[in-house]
């Protein structure tokens, strides 16, 4: 974020600030997520079309783009329930996740640009954060949705790294689907909440990536022998410039 | 010719507390007539590669807000007839709070605040908090803002105005221009004492601002002479010394 607002401020003649999350100064938090509705509004379209009973939208959360405007077009009613599931990493401790809403090093504060919500220490420096998905992986959160986080419309809650690795497979072997490790997270809480609900409650997960990016994480984790012999081999392919047809294949 | 008023930059505690109390000692000896102390910020927006850097350094030993204005006061106490600014990001200055932050700050013996990432129409308070304690806020200026907005900055009535010569992040080379000089006749409009800086290394640059401002900021120069010669106080000195001698034509 920071390297991005700095060759901005470097070439404000010739670039434009086109910062991928809905954060920043006024008025980019509000452009991306209109542009980012699109996906909110066609959800609305759809539940109304199969006439779904929606209990909750769950989606993740780190700068916000995907959540912000997946939650747009509900954000001014009553119902469903906007749930937004932020990066646990490895546990509660200072450092070892991105909570900025559920954190214990959550503070008010005034960085990159805008004011919102930071995991920062007593002084106001950005402390490190840790998520198993780099999308998560920040220190602040867009200011719209710390607010409606503070007001109650959106509920915060988080979900650590083992839980998403878990969601990606539990949805991969039921749902044949690939989670992005960020998405995940939600995913991880729509496993949690899932049970509780009756049956013809429906909660929308917004599968916001595809998991096809995160294979050199999650192979290691999922097949981890299978993975190192395929890395070999591949090394091995490459230093003997072996055609691809000729190699070993993982199995 | 007359000697050119100097306001020179430092990163507080950069490289060490030691070396940074020899540079300050080098300007003022080499005729600066202000000290822009940087308390080092995790993330400096608008700074570039040689003052980040510096700042990341002093960060990793573990450096507070309360160790910066123990430097300052300091440096207040050893050089009394100089002026020391406190510069640093709106971070730092809102997260312990805007009034608490210059109520220490003005203990320390600073008399001027530059916040660049809290302009003067959204200050958070930063203006009249500098008033309680008797301290200046020196909002920054910059050739990318809009006409009307710089000239509503230069009638808010601030007794000095800090120019960035140019957009984009500290420490690239500036040329002076007749577009400079408009550029800080329009920020000196309202009858602010003008300082202009960034990207300002040498003598030559220094004379051509000379009449058009107040004082002359040059932050960058300084910090890469410190890191170069870290090693050797006596060279570190010398150095500073006579590269403060050059911008204010004492020699």
């Amino acid at each position: 974020v920071n390297e991005a607002m700095r060759d901005w401020a470097a070439n404000p003649d010739t670039t434009h600030y086109v910062l991928g999350s809905a954060l920043g100064p006024a008025p980019f938090p509000d452009m991306v997520r209109e542009f980012q509705s699109v996906i909110g509004k066609e959800v609305k379209k759809q539940a109304a079309e199969r006439k779904l009973d929606v209990e909750a939208l769950i989606a993740c959360c780190g700068g916000g783009s995907n959540s912000i405007g997946f939650f747009a077009p509900f954000i001014d009613q009553a119902s469903p329930r906007l749930i937004a599931v932020e990066a646990g990493g490895i546990g509660p401790g200072v450092g070892e996740n991105a909570a900025r809403m559920t954190g214990n090093a959550s503070r008010d504060g005034i960085m990159h640009g805008y004011k919102s919500r930071f995991l920062l220490d007593e002084d106001g420096q950005a402390l490190q954060t840790r998520s198993i998905s780099a999308g998560l992986d920040y220190c602040g959160i867009g200011p719209q949705l710390a607010s409606l986080g503070k007001s109650g419309r959106i509920e915060f809650t988080s979900a650590l790294d083992q839980e998403a690795l878990e969601a990606v497979k539990f949805f991969a072997k039921n749902e044949g689907v690939l989670f992005a490790m960020e998405s995940a997270h939600a995913g991880a809480e729509a496993i949690r909440l899932a049970p509780t609900l009756p049956k013809d409650k429906a909660i929308i997960i917004n599968m916001s990536g595809r998991g096809d990016k995160d294979v050199f994480i999650t192979s290691p984790v999922f097949r981890h022998d299978a993975w190192l012999e395929f890395l070999h081999a591949e090394i091995e392919r490459l230093e003997s410039d072996k055609d691809i047809h000729d190699a070993k294949i993982m199995n | 010719m007359e000697k050119i008023k100097l306001m020179s930059h430092l990163v507080a505690g950069y490289p060490t507390d030691e070396l940074s109390f020899t540079a300050a000692k080098a300007l003022v000896d080499g005729g600066a007539d202000i000290l822009e102390i940087q308390l080092p910020f995790s993330d400096p927006s608008a700074d570039g590669p040689a003052i980040q850097s510096a700042c990341t350094q002093v960060l990793s030993r573990g450096y507070k807000t309360s160790d910066g204005l123990a430097f300052i006061k300091k440096l207040h106490e050893n050089f009394p007839q100089v002026k020391i600014y406190l510069m640093s990001y709106a971070s730092l200055v809102y997260t312990p709070g805007v009034d608490d932050f210059c109520r220490r700050a003005s203990q320390a013996g600073v008399t001027g605040m530059i916040i660049p990432d809290l302009p003067f129409d959204c200050d958070e308070g930063l203006t009249s908090s500098c008033k309680k304690y008797g301290m200046d806020n020196i909002p920054v200026a910059s050739p990318s803002m809009a006409e009307d907005r710089l000239t509503k900055l230069a009638e808010c009535g601030f007794n000095y105005i800090y120019a960035s010569l140019r957009t984009g992040i500290t420490g690239t080379e500036t040329k002076i221009d007749q577009g400079t000089l408009d550029f800080l006749a329009k920020v000196g409009k309202g009858g602010s004492k003008v300082y202009g800086g960034f990207g300002i290394s040498n003598g030559e640059q220094s004379k051509a601002l000379a009449s058009s401002v107040e004082g002359v900021i040059a932050g960058s120069v300084f910090v890469r002479l410190i890191g170069a010669n870290c090693a050797d106080k006596d060279a570190l000195y010398k150095a500073v010394r006579a590269k403060a001698e050059e911008l204010t034509h004492l020699r």
